[in-house]
């Protein structure tokens, strides 16, 4: 292990020891804020997986992260499961989701790509939404959590430490990844995937597992999500912000770095919450504005900005 | 049978409306690989514009129609000028990410200003209908109202491929679809042309939207739908194919009416993405050909 790699672990920990201590030193509802922007940062890394670093724009991550939270809830539901055991069910089974979409679409590139796993996201949701029975349809689902059924609520300081888990999972996952070789591999392909293929990287099989384990850490997260609002419905399961706001979060901290999704999810949601708590009315409409002038300030991230000296090159290098 | 007649009849006149909504963000993708997540905001600005005028003075949609493109013209050109253009290089997420936040700007600024509820154009003949009587089809209505966008969105787009074909400035577009770094030493202005191709599209969405407000309702939130359709269009006509667009509009269309008339619930839109979604897997390049920017030499 090289030396900033024990160095990075060391500082992981130490701010991973802050946060279980954090919540006895805040109210309920900064509690509620803050294990929000630990899902984001869980979702955030998800997406920088295939996203940031392979450079396949996923718009269609939502769906993970939808049939993360409907499989559990329908484990829970119709065959009594336990939450702990629906968990990493729900995330399996999104990942041979992920393996069996993946095949095909990761065949496509750049913006068709994107638009076809906009459409698989869009399709799910209908397709959720039309199978009632199963899923309650329009009218929603609901995770039994009393009466002996299911799975006890596990309380606000529950759900703070299980999203915890999984931003720590997430952001190790994605630290070991870029470290390893097949992390060089996933760059190699974001770069120039025939050069890549030329020097040897099996493009298909690294495309598809990027995706794969991406899936899986998004579906933990919408199954986390799920036990956490007890009632979903498709609409907030498939809502395309949703994968907008992972894709923000990437870009504002820096696409394909570690470090980056952190800063913007932790960055963004601050953001967002203070927006909505302010301007109710038009919280949305300044979020807008905030993406464009990020996107244009910022087109490397702000994490980029610390590390390279060439944000303005970059923005010259993206202008007409 | 007859049913499935007035099914198509109407899927028809419906997916000629589509087609004009698309074929502009069809021509701004395949000329500058950009996909423009505001168009659909851009068609709802127009209705809101025609709507506006029937309101005020009585106008005509016909005429909300010309005014709305006009205005719209000058919203499409100044945003791919000032901030598209930007970020035209940039890898690609930043400019879905810049047209998302435009997207929402304008979807919620049109919600503020005009609120969430459904609104349309009347007027005193858009649901007057005659029968296809003398092809002995004597149930199957056509409004005079969508027989009348339909003729419109055709010939607009019909006037589009005219234009981009045959005048210079057309030429000059394509050109530059084809090969910005050629076109710019022959002396043509990319940025100019960029946003001129980015202001036609707008215009012809404008357009369309005041056609929408004749034929049927709409609301801030409807962004995102004409957004997605003209994804599905354009990939089904091949990107940047401009006859393509035509053509997925009038089978996106008539596809949809098919499916509405014949599955229950909202099985409807999961027909479009399942479609997309095979018409990517199966023949990428659309189902008129090939697609127009993949064919590009990159020069940079």
């Amino acid at each position: 292990m090289s030396r900033s790699a024990v160095a990075w672990g060391l500082a992981g920990a130490v701010v991973l020891v802050g946060m279980i201590v954090l919540p006895s030193q805040l109210y309920t509802g900064q509690v509620r804020v803050v294990t929000a922007v630990l899902m984001f940062v869980a979702l955030a890394q998800a997406w920088n997986i295939i996203g940031g670093l392979t450079g396949y724009a996923c718009f269609g991550q939502v769906a993970f992260f939808g049939i993360g939270g409907y499989a559990t809830a329908v484990l829970m539901e119709h065959a009594n499961w336990s939450f702990w055991a629906a968990l990493p069910v729900a995330a399996l089974g999104c990942a041979a989701f992920a393996a069996l979409i993946g095949l095909p679409l990761l065949r496509l590139r750049g913006h068709y790509f994107a638009i076809a796993t906009l459409g698989v996201a869009e399709g799910m949701r209908e397709v959720v939404t039309n199978l009632g029975r199963l899923t309650g349809g329009g009218a929603g689902i609901t995770v039994p959590t009393v009466g002996g059924r299911g799975t006890a609520w596990l309380g606000n300081d529950g759900f703070y430490l299980l999203f915890l888990v999984l931003a720590a999972l997430a952001v190790a996952v994605a630290a070991l990844i870029g470290r390893s070789r097949f992390g060089y591999g996933l760059r190699a392909i974001n770069q120039d995937e025939d050069a890549a293929a030329a020097a040897g990287v099996n493009t298909t099989r690294a495309k598809v597992l990027a995706l794969t384990i991406s899936a899986a850490l998004t579906a933990l997260v919408g199954s986390a999500y799920a036990f956490q609002q007890v009632t979903i419905y498709p609409q907030r399961l498939f809502d395309v912000d949703i994968t907008v706001i992972m894709i923000v979060m990437v870009v504002i901290g820096g696409a394909g770095t570690v470090l980056g999704p952190l800063v913007g999810a932790v960055g963004l949601q601050f953001v967002s919450e203070y927006l909505r708590q302010h301007y109710p009315q038009e919280h949305i409409l300044v979020l807008g504005a905030v993406i464009m002038i990020v996107v244009l300030l910022f087109p490397s991230g702000l994490t980029g900005v610390a590390t390279r000296s060439g944000m303005l090159a970059t923005i010259r290098a993206y202008r007409l | 049978m007859s049913a499935l007649a007035q099914a198509t009849v109407y899927g028809l006149l419906q997916g000629g409306l589509l087609a004009m909504i698309a074929v502009g963000f069809s021509l701004v993708w395949g000329v500058m690989n950009v996909i423009n997540l505001a168009h659909g905001g851009y068609v709802l600005l127009g209705a809101y514009i025609a709507w506006e005028l029937h309101a005020a003075w009585g106008l005509d949609p016909l005429i909300g129609a010309v005014t709305g493109g006009l205005v719209m013209f000058g919203v499409g050109y100044v945003v791919q000028r000032l901030l598209v253009n930007q970020i035209v290089n940039a890898p690609i997420f930043l400019t879905l990410l810049l047209t998302f936040g435009l997207q929402l700007v304008l979807v919620q600024g049109m919600a503020v200003v005009f609120s969430a509820d459904y609104r349309s154009i009347a007027t005193p003949y858009a649901s007057q209908a005659f029968t296809l009587q003398s092809f002995g089809l004597a149930d199957v209505r056509v409004p005079y109202g969508r027989l009348l966008a339909f003729v419109v969105a055709v010939l607009a787009t019909a006037a589009l491929v005219v234009f981009t074909q045959r005048s210079r400035t057309g030429l000059a577009i394509l050109a530059t679809g084809m090969d910005r770094t050629a076109a710019r030493l022959m002396g043509i202005n990319a940025r100019h042309v960029y946003a001129l191709t980015a202001g036609i599209a707008a215009a012809l969405a404008g357009a369309a939207g005041a056609l929408v407000g004749l034929v049927g309702t709409f609301s801030p939130p409807d962004a995102a739908r004409f957004t997605l359709l003209s994804f599905v269009i354009s990939v089904l006509g091949g990107l940047g194919n401009m006859y393509g667009a035509l053509l997925g509009g009038l089978v996106l269309g008539v596809v949809q009416a098919w499916a509405g008339q014949y599955l229950p619930g909202t099985w409807v839109n999961a027909v479009a993405f399942a479609v997309l979604v095979g018409v990517l897997i199966v023949r990428p390049a659309g189902l008129a050909g090939r697609a127009f920017y993949e064919a590009r030499v990159e020069a940079t």
